[in-house]
């Protein structure tokens, strides 16, 4: 089966250029990336409100714009529902009106049917005759998807539906609105700059980058085998540290780092071999540093995988968990500015070990937690 | 009140008024395309609309003379094919009237246009609506406000024009002496009382205007 969306775009403005092909197959697809991407010059181009100066845009089989064959549906005839940052709900026009808006060519007893639908099914009854200012972030956010859902869309855009909201409301909107997108299972596209999100939305993950696609993949391939460094520093992983090449086998690759042997899990569907002295990113999750209890003895030493010993220097309390850094006992400047190495700890860890007082520790990870990242 | 000041007063409102509607005609549609268009020449159009907003009004009233008088650009044949000429009508006292007042409508409606979120009217089109229907549907009601503040100030600036009035239409009484006009006419001749009865009005008129444009302004914002 073909791909439902295939998008390929090069739009040249002034000071940026967009040149991004990537493809999904129905479900969510989230383009993440910093801010400036390019990710809303992609959604107006897929809405037809920006047009590209090449490329093509095709949603299940229905060509939206193909520069070389001349093609261009206007906005109006796209049937692609647009969620806007802020929402941009109609000020003048309560809640049934917004969501009968595009609606406007169906006979009236017909209107008046989809609209009382999409209301119920959204959750909006009672609320019919409210102006969007009298509502509350969330309901805006229902209205606003009521809107585009209305018309019955081929492919719905939404950009940033979470950013107009603050922290409390955002948690609990973005699991209503994966339930609203899996409930109408239309094929959708979300902007977003926060990995959670793009996480929790998205079925596959488009990277964003200075106008070009770093990656796109599965969610959870993309969170376990970031593409490239570059990738690996926009999802904003931490401990992304730079090492030597001992030696690499299709299953394993052997490094050193700050003076430590380290041996890591290649992947064996990448097939990434370096040779021995090459340089090499790879990065180790700060979750699943395991911290050794001095008050078990293990029998063999070598029990334990790459092995290191270093000294908290730093430690921030978030809540739930800590967050150490930790500074390894070997000579030379640190990875990452005072400390090599960031780890974190549950909060009832952080107090069965004391570590608010004990400061050195033995520590080791799993060679299957340290991430190379090809370059 | 003599039948010259009953005479110049209802000039007045009528002269108001239709320039009033003519800039309703012209001035909505230009704010609109100057707020949300780039064209050529458009630095030039907005340019003309405003200049007679710094001008004094006899250079605009010379410029309506040269263009439209007996023997002006768009005057001189008009006046060979019929006979007839605008200049010294009271349709000369609507003219100069509009075009003074045009530059208040269009900057106050513009303002207004250029203040209507975009993604109000990209949300339009992706709703089906073309571009015309957005404007109707979405931009100019969500404007209103500011356009109707604009047309009550350039009713305002209608009723009190002189000198582009003076220049295109000349002050006959009972024909194209507006009240400005008349107010001159009798202090200048002396008629105190006269004079007295049309400042009233006019300033009271005026603050009516003031306060409804300043409440419509508020409204907008």
């Amino acid at each position: 089966m073909s791909a439902r969306l295939e998008v390929r775009l090069v739009k040249r403005l002034p000071d940026f250029t967009l040149d991004v092909a990537w493809t999904a197959d129905g479900g969510v697809a989230a383009l993440f990336g910093p801010s400036g991407a390019g990710k809303t010059l992609t959604l107006q181009c897929m809405a037809g409100l920006l047009r590209p100066d090449a490329g093509h845009i095709v949603v299940d089989g229905r060509v939206l714009f193909d520069a070389a064959a001349g093609m261009d549906v206007p906005p109006q005839a796209r049937r692609v529902g647009y969620v806007f940052q802020g929402y941009a709900l109609f000020p003048h026009l309560t809640v049934a009106d917004n969501v009968g808006f595009g609606l406007r060519g169906r006979p009236q007893p017909a209107r008046a049917r989809r609209v009382a639908e999409v209301i119920e099914r959204l959750g909006l009854a009672g609320l019919e005759r409210r102006y969007p200012r009298e509502l509350s972030g969330g309901q805006r956010q229902r209205v606003a998807l009521g809107r585009a859902l209305a018309i019955d869309p081929a492919l719905l855009l939404l950009d940033e539906p979470l950013s107009a909201l603050d922290a409390p409301l955002r948690q609990t909107l973005r699991n209503e609105l994966r339930g609203v997108l899996g409930e109408w299972g239309t094929a959708a596209v979300v902007v977003t700059h926060d990995f959670t999100e793009a996480y929790r939305l998205g079925d596959r993950i488009v990277v964003y980058d200075g106008g070009r696609v770093v990656q796109s993949a599965p969610r959870a391939e993309l969170l376990w085998q970031p593409a490239s460094e570059s990738v690996a520093r926009i999802m904003g992983i931490p401990n992304v540290l730079h090492g030597t090449v001992v030696k690499a086998t299709p299953d394993r690759i052997q490094l050193r780092w700050r003076g430590q042997s380290l041996e890591a899990v290649n992947s064996p569907t990448r097939s990434y071999l370096p040779p021995p002295g090459a340089p090499i990113a790879f990065f180790i999750r700060p979750e699943y540093v395991r911290l050794i209890r001095k008050d078990r003895v293990v029998a063999d030493p070598r029990h334990h995988m790459n092995l290191m010993r270093g000294e908290v220097v730093l430690d921030e309390d978030f809540g739930t968990t800590w967050t150490l850094r930790i500074r390894l006992d070997e000579p030379g400047p640190p990875a990452q500015g005072a400390w090599d190495l960031e780890v974190e700890v549950p909060h009832l860890v952080y107090e069965i070990l004391d570590i608010e007082r004990d400061r050195r520790w033995e520590f080791s990870i799993h060679r299957g937690s340290i991430h190379v990242l090809p370059a | 009140m003599t039948a010259e000041t009953l005479s110049a007063l209802t000039l007045s409102l009528r002269v108001a008024v239709l320039a009033t509607l003519a800039n309703a005609v012209v001035g909505i549609p230009l704010a609109y395309v100057l707020a949300r268009h780039r064209f050529r020449g458009r630095a030039l159009v907005d340019l003309l609309v405003t200049l007679p907003l710094v001008l004094p009004p006899t250079v605009t009233g010379y410029y309506l003379i040269v263009l439209l008088g007996r023997r002006g650009w768009l005057g001189a044949p008009l006046y060979a094919a019929t006979g007839w000429s605008i200049a010294f009508t009271w349709y000369a006292a609507v003219v100069a009237a509009t075009i003074m007042a045009l530059p208040l409508l269009v900057r106050t409606a513009r303002a207004a246009i250029d203040s209507v979120d975009r993604d109000l009217e990209k949300a339009a089109h992706t709703l089906g609506r073309s571009e015309w229907r957005t404007a109707l549907e979405v931009t100019l009601p969500l404007a209103r406000n500011g356009i109707l503040a604009g047309l009550v100030l350039a009713f305002a600036r209608a009723l009190g024009e002189f000198g582009a009035t003076l220049m295109l239409a000349g002050n006959i009484p009972g024909r194209t002496a507006t009240v400005p006009l008349a107010i001159y006419t009798a202090v200048q001749t002396g008629e105190e009382q006269a004079a007295l009865i049309l400042v009233a009005l006019l300033t009271a008129l005026s603050c009516v205007v003031l306060v409804v444009a300043d409440r419509l302004g508020a409204r907008a914002a």
